[in-house]
């Protein structure tokens, strides 16, 4: 009894710690990041500029799994019973999203693109957190790379 | 704002292409609906309370979108499309996203 | 037409509140939540546990069957033990006015274990190493009438009633959240009030075991005397004092030596010598 207590609370504890902190990294990582591949523009808008030249486009793609903290965890349970916005899992969604974005637009630079259109994002759970495993998110992002 | 999930607004011109705008939201039922629709599964039928989970939550996936298109100055979001994906059981996940857009007035 | 992308503010898709100040409000409203449950059904189930006839708790007992009424053959010498431990046993329950229908069995353990239970159906275990603590006959006749008084009171079958039905609601709110994490929190803030007597129980018990006693001797010196044995033996602590459901040892002692002011005086009977013999 007395042992179960301890071993939860640590493990909320950790998870909370540990999950904020690499939170606030990725958060700051992202933003970074954002701000370097900004030339490359990028849009969900499905036909190429009617005045661009281009010399190549191909399709290119980021995706990441992310998986979510104890605490997060606990706190989407607790939310689950009372109803309402789950807010641990909209930042974690929020991470997953930009991150494969940006993985997508460092493909696209690779190549050199200076475009990307049609930009299309799929979600899925890969877990969907059902027992003791932890929920995780994969998000793929994908689009067609232009270049002048 | 005009949202649209269509590449042009008929009758308007696009001036200027502002990129992706996101909206996202995941939202949760109290466990009494969840206790419910798990007795209505036995039965069948409309789940009233997903229903209306959903539609709130594409509402607020909406909204977020919207305002993140209005902070960067557009008046128009084109080519709007949904996705969802189920994080965990019992709650919804929405995302909606498009591009922003400048319409020529 | 132009292209471009600008920079959208952060804080539209994700909340910037910070996360803790929305987990002590869910937690909170659990708290209350589990609260309410285990208070709504303790009281539905004092109330409706006690309408189960005895003979239907009786059944329950023998087809479950547990381990410690088929329990390994006594040596002769533990035999007389159980004896003396049968004799005082009715002697008390003459004073205590158990309904018609009520049947006792006492049970003698010969196990380290320092406890002694009433359950379901009229049943009471002693454990030797619980004897063995017992420094006179008094204290042992405190412990047994204490756990007569909860067969009197149909404490078990309000405990199990209570437990069952805390068990499910607690277990239908914690299935539907898909966390075991969640499930685990409300299973700790549920087990506080469920694992057994409640201490209003434990209370009433004592009370009317003193009745008992005074009844039996004629005083209730040394009636105490286990506690304060025990108490002085381990170090108390806040956390298993919230958890646990027998009222602290000092509560006890102080309500047995209030109960003890205003009547006659006398002295402690020591256990019979093979009583002593068997137990050490």
């Amino acid at each position: 009894m007395l042992l179960n207590l301890t071993i939860f609370l640590c493990l909320v504890f950790l998870g909370y710690v540990f999950g904020r902190h690499a939170e606030k990294k990725h958060f700051e990582s992202i933003l970074e990041r954002e701000n370097q591949y900004k030339a490359l523009l990028a849009f969900s808008a499905r036909f190429p500029p009617a005045d661009m030249a281009i010399s190549e486009s191909k399709l290119v793609g980021g995706t990441v799994v992310i998986s979510i903290d104890y605490f997060k965890r606990l706190a989407a349970g607790l939310r689950n019973i009372f109803g309402g916005p789950v807010t641990s899992y909209e930042s974690l969604i929020e991470r997953a999203r930009r991150e494969a974005i940006l993985r997508m637009k460092e493909e696209a630079i690779a190549m050199g693109a200076e475009m990307i259109i049609n930009v299309k994002l799929e979600t899925s759970s890969i877990t969907k957190g059902a027992g003791d495993q932890v929920g995780a998110v994969e998000v793929y992002a994908y689009g067609t790379a232009l270049k002048h | 704002m005009i949202i649209s999930n269509i590449e042009v607004i008929p009758g308007r011109q696009v001036a200027t292409h502002l990129g992706m705008v996101q909206g996202n939201t995941v939202r949760a039922k109290h466990a009494g609906k969840d206790i419910m629709a798990g007795f209505k599964n036995i039965f069948g039928g409309e789940l009233k309370s997903y229903t209306e989970l959903l539609t709130e939550a594409r509402e607020e996936a909406v909204a977020r979108m919207i305002r993140q298109a209005e902070s960067i100055g557009a008046n128009a979001v084109l080519n709007v499309r949904f996705s969802t994906s189920s994080i965990s059981a019992g709650a919804a996940e929405l995302f909606a996203y498009g591009t922003a857009v400048v319409l020529e007035e | 037409m132009r292209y471009e992308n600008r920079q959208i503010p952060e804080g539209i898709n994700v909340s910037t509140e910070h996360p803790l100040k929305e987990f002590s409000a869910l937690l909170l409203s659990l708290v209350v939540l589990v609260g309410a449950v285990v208070v709504g059904l303790s009281v539905l189930a004092a109330y409706a546990a006690p309408l189960v006839p005895f003979h239907v708790e009786q059944k329950i007992v023998e087809q479950t069957g547990s381990d410690w009424l088929q329990a390994d053959p006594l040596s002769v010498e533990q035999q007389a033990v159980k004896q003396y431990l049968k004799t005082l046993g009715s002697a008390l329950e003459a004073n205590m006015e158990l309904p018609e229908a009520m049947t006792l069995t006492v049970h003698y353990s010969d196990s380290e274990l320092v406890n002694a239970f009433a359950t379901l159906g009229g049943h009471i275990v002693i454990h030797r190493g619980l004897l063995r603590e017992m420094p006179h006959e008094n204290a042992l006749a405190m412990v047994m009438a204490h756990e007569i008084a909860h067969i009197k009171y149909r404490h078990p079958i309000v405990a199990s009633g209570r437990g069952l039905t805390v068990g499910l609601a607690l277990a239908a709110v914690g299935g539907f959240t898909d966390s075991s994490a969640t499930g685990l929190l409300i299973n700790i803030l549920g087990s506080g009030s469920m694992s057994s007597f409640s201490r209003g129980q434990e209370s009433e018990a004592d009370a009317e075991a003193l009745k008992a006693l005074l009844a039996h001797y004629g005083h209730v010196n040394g009636a105490a005397d286990l506690f304060k044995a025990l108490h002085d033996r381990t170090e108390p602590s806040k956390l298993l004092e919230f958890f646990g459901t027998h009222p602290a040892d000092r509560k006890r002692i102080a309500a047995i030596e209030q109960f003890s002011l205003n009547i006659s005086q006398g002295s402690t009977q020591p256990f019979p010598e093979s009583v002593l013999k068997a137990v050490h």
